[in-house]
């Protein structure tokens, strides 16, 4: 039995609460899995506390879509009037678990939402005892930190087979579908062949079946090698999805859907992100949802009103244009984030930041297995900017691509690179930062709000007092 | 004139970004006027190899390489006579390493290589990985050549090296030798990818290519600022005196 109340495990909280409010306020910095880090160095079994105060849990691994699929299930269950402790901010490892349990540490959770790294899953599901696990997709993520998504699935699928739980699964990716395998009680999701579906194969991703390595056949691709798969050697297809979202449209900002399931024949649903990549994210949650009992009008309502503020998708509005943030960190996320720029029309610039931090990934080739060509369907794109450490390579990409040299400008400076977007004369701006350049974006995107509405309110005041004649 | 470019198992050897080599080689050529026709080559995909121009090779996953090396075997002895024919090859990581007599895994067991070359490749644990700098001894210039490494294995031999590490591990991170080159075959660890930072090997991958088929001795310049801006941040943030 885990004592959560010796004072070993006061100590543990009291100094990973110390470790969080040292880096929040006095270095100003995120709180992210330091805080708990510190703590599990004192009371490692901190995870089981943590398993033990919530009722319920749901943990969300795969490559892409973790965060999304994590916010939004956190938002709709909390909607319902129930208790949800989750890591919002994308800190995924056993370390950043514990910081987010360390900034509430309520004495009882209805539910417990758990995005997990998956070369962590191993580790977290040894305490912590999911009810249902969601498998978003397997693709190839920051290089030198993983290698090859082989080990990715092995590490998961060995991690699931002791354990008593549900799998929501995503139909739609080969690999993730064969986890069926394993014959837990599985659900499946997935969208089926709509107006963005494609014909057109993607070099990088393997399409090979999982069960006999023969070659797969595809009726259609969604993204990746996701989509409408058949191997004509063994059988292997997609699984008969429960819940699947059967129509895709934009509707700026977002997509407007239509989704089914077993019980439903059709309905509609908004969410306000783009790209294909999310209404994956948004089928996961709402599978989730209406397979843990919550009323599908409701559900539908909160997806609809659904946002959220971490710098990974986020828009600012600014007097005379908006400004859209977001993150790319691998090459599929880079390619579908390009693709769905092409749906806006709006005039716009872009500016594109590369690092090579450890966090981004030191190997910044990943940008040449990214669908980058897709920059050549967007239209009324003024100027290209890019910045970040590893500015050149990214210009030489889009160069590569097919962009011409003319409309590429280099500027290593984030604060200067980010001046000249916001003064194109423009509808909106798009900015593609990697992993370490979000944050900093973000600060800068702020202090320049900070700044011009500054200068609204000056303005509004000058005028106030402007006498008029007569 | 053109160019057949043949894309060695692109849907199985694809890691680290090797694929921007292809683009390269082919924006290069079209850039030039010269047509590159970019022809893939895998398993359940064959056509014959015996027209190719270049031949480009990357690496990949342990499961992707198990199914390159059992299939590949078939093509050991076309793919020797190409290279004795000035056939250009690119061969990366895994690629480079195929083409040799013998890999010794992790475990001690021998994996038989196509022999074309007699080098060995060993894994010794632990992955060689960052940027890496070398200096080229085709004489091409720069003389640098700018990359990325990642590799388990480490490769012996006395062949003819492509370049002199003077940053990171190269082969084996012990000889300061990395590559190989035998005419116009030429084996490297260097991702990044390796031309398109490095747009002076890629002509001269393209030079050879149309020297052999059409006896061309120059190729028209291109405007190389932006390639070169890209290869001297590599020797700005990762040469040793910095």
């Amino acid at each position: 039995m885990i004592q959560g109340n010796s004072l070993r495990y006061y100590t543990a909280v009291l100094a990973g609460k110390t470790a969080s409010f040292i880096l929040k306020k006095v270095l100003k910095g995120e709180a992210s899995a330091m805080p708990g880090k510190v703590a599990m160095q004192i009371y490692p079994n901190i995870l089981q506390v943590v398993d033990q105060r919530c009722q319920k849990k749901i943990l969300v691994t795969g490559t892409n879509g973790k965060t999304t699929t994590t916010n939004l299930l956190h938002h709709i269950i909390k909607s319902q009037g129930l208790r949800v402790l989750s890591n919002l901010r994308g800190a995924n490892m056993p370390q950043g678990l514990v910081s987010s349990f360390l900034n509430h540490q309520d004495a009882e959770y209805d539910w417990g939402v758990f995005e997990v790294d998956e070369g962590s899953f191993q580790e977290v599901v040894k305490h912590l005892k999911p009810d249902y696990v969601v498998v978003t997709n397997f693709f190839r993520d920051q290089l030198d930190r993983y290698g090859e998504i082989e080990k990715a699935f092995q590490d998961i699928f060995d991690a699931l087979k002791p354990l008593d739980t549900t799998l929501i699964l995503n139909a739609d990716d080969p690999l993730v579908s064969s986890f069926k395998s394993l014959k837990k009680r599985n659900i499946f999701y997935g969208v089926g062949e709509n107006q963005f579906s494609t014909l057109e194969e993607g070099v990088i991703e393997s399409r090979f079946c999982p069960s006999c390595a023969s070659r797969l056949e595809y009726d259609y691709f969604n993204y990746g090698q996701l989509g409408g798969y058949h191997c004509s050697q063994c059988g292997f297809t997609n699984p008969p999805r429960e819940y699947e979202i059967t129509r895709v449209e934009y509707s700026d900002p977002g997509y407007h859907l239509k989704f089914k399931t077993e019980n439903v024949k059709s309905m509609d649903l908004d969410f306000s992100y783009d790209g294909i990549f999310n209404t994956y994210n948004c089928c996961a949650a709402l599978s989730v949802a209406l397979e843990i009992g919550m009323e599908t009008g409701k559900v539908i309502e909160s997806i609809g009103r659904f946002e959220y503020h971490l710098g990974r998708m986020e828009t600012f509005q600014f007097p005379d244009k908006l400004v859209k943030v977001v993150l790319v960190k691998n090459p599929i996320g880079l390619g579908e984030v390009l693709k769905s720029l092409s749906l806006d029309g709006k005039v716009k610039s872009l500016l594109m930041v590369l690092n090579d931090n450890p966090a981004d990934g030191t190997d910044i080739s990943w940008i040449w297995d990214a669908q980058v060509e897709n920059i050549l369907q967007v239209n009324n794109l003024e100027k290209i900017y890019c910045s970040g450490r590893r500015a050149e390579d990214m210009a030489l990409r889009l160069k590569y691509a097919g962009q011409s040299p003319a409309t590429l400008n280099v500027d290593y400076s984030m604060e200067s690179a980010l001046e000249k977007v916001l003064n194109e004369d423009v509808e909106i701006a798009y900015i593609l930062p990697t992993y370490t350049a979000v944050f900093h974006i973000r600060e800068l995107i702020i202090a320049r709000m900070r700044g011009s509405s500054k200068f609204l309110s000056y303005l509004r005041e000058s005028l106030k007092n402007i006498k008029l004649k007569g | 004139m053109e160019l057949k470019i043949y894309h060695m198992y692109p849907d199985l050897l694809n890691l680290y970004g090797d694929l921007g080599n292809i683009t390269c080689l082919c924006q290069r050529c079209e850039w030039r006027g010269i047509k590159a026709h970019i022809i893939p080559f895998s398993k359940d995909r064959e056509v014959p190899l015996e027209e190719g121009d270049i031949f480009f090779m990357g690496g990949g996953s342990d499961w992707g390489q198990n199914i390159v090396f059992s299939h590949l075997l078939g093509y050991q002895r076309i793919m020797e006579e190409l290279i004795e024919d000035e056939a250009v090859f690119l061969s990366i990581c895994g690629g480079y390493q195929f083409l040799g007599a013998t890999y010794i895994d992790a475990a001690g067991n021998k994996v038989r290589g196509l022999e074309i070359f007699d080098y060995e490749t060993v894994s010794e644990g632990g992955r060689l990985i960052g940027n890496i700098i070398t200096k080229n001894v085709l004489g091409l210039e720069p003389e640098t050549l700018v990359g990325f490494e990642n590799h388990g294995g480490r490769t012996y031999h006395d062949q003819k090296p492509l370049g002199r590490v003077m940053v990171g591990y190269g082969n084996n991170g012990k000889d300061q030798k990395e590559g190989m080159v035998y005419k116009n075959c030429i084996g490297t660890y260097l991702h990044g990818p390796l031309l398109p930072k490095n747009p002076h090997m890629a002509d001269h991958l393209i030079l050879k290519a149309l020297n052999r088929k059409y006896g061309l001795s120059k190729l028209q310049l291109l405007d190389d600022r932006l390639e070169y801006a890209a290869h001297h941040r590599v020797l700005e943030l990762y040469s040793p005196t910095k």
